[in-house]
């Protein structure tokens, strides 16, 4: 949950990276650290394991002036993607005010999406949070990979639900998308705090528009409640 | 047990006041106030504020990560932690449901004194945050957002 300091004039917004193991969280928070001016932004901190798989979080503060008097801290964390780290994912979401849902976009890899996309509706869900109100947006990563499956597919998989997400096309190892997938999720957020229904126009629209007609081959859903 | 939401430069002197009571008695270094989902509340004392973030948000994840081993041992969780370095240490000890208390302190004090204190002092802020929870927020006195990215690159 956000915190609003007056007296330091400070917003601050947790948002997480959530996904299945090896989707790309965490090279999604290596890029904006890379690339995000050294001013606006702290370390990257990342407890991983010998084998560079996080092992507890990656943690990433930036900051950024988007309302007027008030320095605003977004506070950006990953998770561990594997499954046994449940306890640990719910210990991230925590306070959380948004996430972004990074699925792979490797055929082999859709029931892990649909599995991790499960787990992070119970998470919330055990927090008293629902899946339907949090700030979220979706990013299919690893779209350079051969294997990939279609962006309709994943609409139908991940993004089935009667309130439809904003959805990017990503490659986080070159860093397409990823800006606009953090903005999206951040402008979302800003506009429920100052409670605003709905994000204006003027917000720039992810590059890859949501596909609405019907996928041509009809895959069935993994899971038809997702 | 709900977050605070918000603080009022009222609330943050308040919290101010016992927090550099605490320092003064202890002779530590630096208190931080922190919600466990690592988001900071409140802090006192020196230091450089991109790594009073970071050390928040380790610290909860912590004590997080801590409660499940208290639990196989049939804690709840272990109210307080200490984290021994050669010259600077830090302990962290739970305030309410929802918030913990740091300490960075080094050879100056000991960690009995910071131990001793930080009960009183985690107590006393503990009311506090428990009052503030109860009243109304203050209407948010900011201007409206920014409707252009939030981020660029270089």
């Amino acid at each position: 949950m956000s915190i609003i300091n007056y007296a330091s004039r400070e917003i601050q917004f947790k948002i997480v990276y959530y996904g299945p193991a090896l989707c790309g969280k965490t090279t999604n928070l290596q890029y904006i650290h890379q690339r995000i001016n050294a001013q606006n932004r702290g370390e990257l901190i990342s407890l991983a394991t010998s084998a560079d798989r996080t092992l507890f979080f990656d943690f990433l503060p930036l900051n950024a002036v988007v309302i007027k008097g008030f320095v605003t801290k977004f506070q950006l964390y990953t998770v561990p993607g594997q499954v046994i780290y449940n306890a640990t994912r719910q210990l991230v979401l925590r306070s959380v005010d948004g996430v972004v849902f990074v699925a792979d976009s490797q055929w082999e890899k859709m029931e892990e999406n649909v599995e991790s996309f499960k787990n992070l509706a119970d998470n919330l869900a055990a927090q008293n949070m629902s899946i339907d109100e949090v700030p979220l947006v979706l990013e299919y990563n690893k779209r350079d990979l051969p294997n990939v499956a279609p962006v309709t597919y994943l609409e139908y998989v991940l993004n089935n639900r009667k309130k439809r997400l904003q959805s990017f096309e990503v490659i986080s190892s070159t860093g397409q998308n990823v800006f606009a997938t953090l903005n999206a999720v951040s402008q979302i957020l800003l506009h429920k705090f100052s409670n605003q229904d709905e994000v204006p126009q003027t917000v720039p629209q992810p590059r890859v528009a949501i596909p609405v007609e019907a996928p041509t081959a009809q895959p069935q859903p993994i899971d038809a409640e997702v | 047990m709900s977050s605070v939401p918000a603080l009022t430069i009222e609330d943050v002197a308040r919290l101010d006041g016992v927090l550099e009571a605490f320092l003064n008695k202890t002779e530590a270094e630096m208190t931080v106030v922190i919600d466990r989902g690592g988001n900071v509340i409140s802090q006192f004392g020196q230091m450089d504020s991109t790594d009073v973030t970071v050390i928040a948000a380790l610290a909860a994840g912590s004590f997080g990560a801590t409660r499940e081993l208290a639990r196989r041992i049939g804690e709840m969780e272990f109210n307080a932690l200490y984290h021994q370095g050669n010259g600077s240490h830090i302990f962290m000890n739970s305030v309410d449901e929802d918030t913990i208390m740091i300490t960075v302190f080094g050879s100056r004090t000991t960690v009995g004194l910071v131990r001793f204190y930080s009960s009183s002092a985690a107590q006393r802020v503990a009311e506090i945050l428990e009052s503030l929870r109860q009243k109304k927020p203050p209407k948010l006195a900011v201007a409206p957002v920014s409707t252009g990215p939030v981020f660029a690159t270089r």
